[in-house]
């Protein structure tokens, strides 16, 4: 791939036949390790003029780092909903107001994203990059749940380092049905019905909680969904502006258009004044 | 009119002495004057036996009706802080109602609060308090670090953010009794399912004009197990 030419990584086949079921016919699995700065590489690279040597030196940050966010997603019976706020934060400072942080990685899998921007963009490219190379190299797609598997051994070498990702991978396995896995960059991988993750999740999951059922409508799981992040961003100071709203089912997923939750607090502001 | 009857409720963030430090609670309790005669907490900090991470869900909120707060029940680690403090205020205001005929007003009380803990600002003491009054309906959020807020609206504790979506959804001026109290138990319901820190019981107390009532306390199990059956039937 391009990134990988320029930035010079080698593909480092880990674990020499792991698994040589006959499903895999022989191949070794293999997936990317890019090697940490203070640590001996596999591969000792061609020298460049700019490698780090055994030196550990701390950079500081010239903006305080914040992992404001408010994503969440959830099963029903029609699928799968993700849903998250556009607000990139750097400590008081709105970065941006219209980010991205759900990633479609391939025609039936999402990943939201939260934690730092800079890491979730990078873990985002380099997951939708090792899901293609395995469908290349074994003419199948991978499950989620190995999908999620994958991810969390990718991350375990920066696990205690400052690498900050949280991904809910939300998809539909042939096989299964509907998934929805969260993964984080301490080693967590947890399955379950119903995750909101970021600093607006405590307030997404009142909502959520109070209202989710398995046999909602597809409108109204949607407009749930609305509602949680919502309710987040109205209290939250680092999630805001915009909702993006992926639905995933059996053919795939689908988006919503982008709704500026400003529209929404206008609504609700006529609500009250109506039944006052 | 006995300490206990003032409609006064106290969310604890965090506290400082650990269980074992009584007597040095004690010393603290003054004479009858005002907050500057209080020795202040030493600052020197004790290190803890434990981490000391407090919770608990309360909330209030004015609306027609009068004023509802509601809290939960599950008492970590000290309550000797708030439980110090409630009685410190409450005997001040009595003192205030002896000394003046009168009763001092919500955001009196407020404001006696307020300079009484100032002096504490900057130790680890951490206090947060909701005063909900009835002089005309009031609510008023006091806290150690030095905020007095007035508002129609307040929520305090580690289980606050799951209690303020459900509040924010619901509430409004125009609630009756019956609806306010059940919004009330909805939302520290919510906040106690998700927070480890908040649960066991629900305490819904109603100010009006004619004084506060205490709805009876109601077990969060027997709410869950309810919501369970309703999901088993909805198909979950």
């Amino acid at each position: 791939m391009a990134l990988e030419d320029i930035c010079g990584f080698k593909d480092t086949p880990v674990h020499r036949k792991l698994k040589k079921s006959g499903r895999n016919s022989g191949i070794p699995l293999q997936f990317f390790i890019p090697t940490l700065p203070n640590s001996v590489p596999f591969n000792p690279r061609p020298s460049l003029p700019f490698s780090p040597s055994n030196h550990s030196v701390t950079v500081s940050r010239p903006f305080p780092l914040s992992h404001g966010t408010t994503t969440l997603g959830f099963i029903f019976q029609g699928g799968v909903i993700a849903a998250a706020d556009s607000r990139a934060s750097a400590g008081g400072l709105v970065a941006c107001p219209a980010v991205h942080k759900i990633t479609p990685i391939h025609s039936h899998l999402v990943v939201t994203s939260s934690g730092s921007g800079a890491d979730c963009m990078l873990w985002e490219r380099i997951l939708a990059r090792e899901i293609r190379l395995y469908q290349l190299r074994h003419r199948r797609c991978l499950s989620i749940c190995g999908t999620a598997k994958l991810l969390s051994f990718m991350l375990h070498p920066f696990k205690g380092t400052d690498v900050c990702v949280a991904l809910t991978l939300c998809g539909w396995d042939k096989e299964v049905g509907p998934k929805l896995i969260y993964v984080c960059s301490d080693g967590a991988r947890l399955n379950g019905d119903i995750f909101s993750v970021g600093s607006g999740s405590p307030y997404a999951y009142g909502v959520l909680d109070r209202e989710l059922r398995w046999s909602l409508s597809k409108e109204e799981a949607i407009s749930l969904a609305r509602e949680a992040v919502f309710r987040a961003t109205h209290r939250d100071a680092y999630s805001g502006n915009k909702v993006d709203i992926f639905h995933i089912t059996a053919q795939g997923w689908s988006q919503r258009k982008r709704e500026d939750l400003k529209e929404e607090y206008y609504r609700d502001m006529e609500r009250r004044i109506m039944f006052t | 009119m006995a300490l206990q009857d003032l409609p006064i409720q106290f969310g604890q963030i965090s506290t400082v002495q650990s269980c074992g430090a009584v007597s040095y609670q004690d010393s603290i309790l003054p004479s009858l004057s005002l907050p500057t005669s209080l020795p202040l907490a030493s600052s020197q900090s004790v290190p803890l036996p434990f981490p000391m991470s407090h919770g608990t869900t309360t909330l209030a909120f004015m609306f027609q009706g009068g004023v509802l707060a509601a809290a939960d029940t599950r008492s970590s680690c000290t309550s000797a802080d708030c439980a110090l403090w409630k009685r410190i205020l409450a005997r001040e205001l009595r003192l205030y109602q002896l000394r003046h005929g009168r009763r001092l007003s919500t955001s009196g009380a407020a404001k006696l609060l307020s300079h009484m803990l100032h002096p504490f600002k900057g130790t680890e003491l951490c206090v947060a308090a909701t005063l909900c009054g009835f002089s005309g309906p009031s609510l008023y959020y006091v806290c150690s670090d030095g905020t007095r807020l007035q508002g129609t609206l307040f929520s305090v504790g580690s289980g606050s953010p799951y209690a303020y979506s459900i509040l924010d959804q619901g509430v409004q001026w125009g609630l009756t009794v019956d609806e306010a109290t059940s919004i009330a138990r909805e939302a520290v319901y919510r906040a106690t399912h998700r927070d480890a820190y908040s649960g066991n019981c629900v305490d819904i107390y109603h100010i009006s004009s004619k004084g506060w009532t205490r709805r009876s306390r109601e077990d969060l199990k027997e709410e869950y197990y309810r919501e369970k059956e309703r999901q088993e039937r909805d198909g979950m």
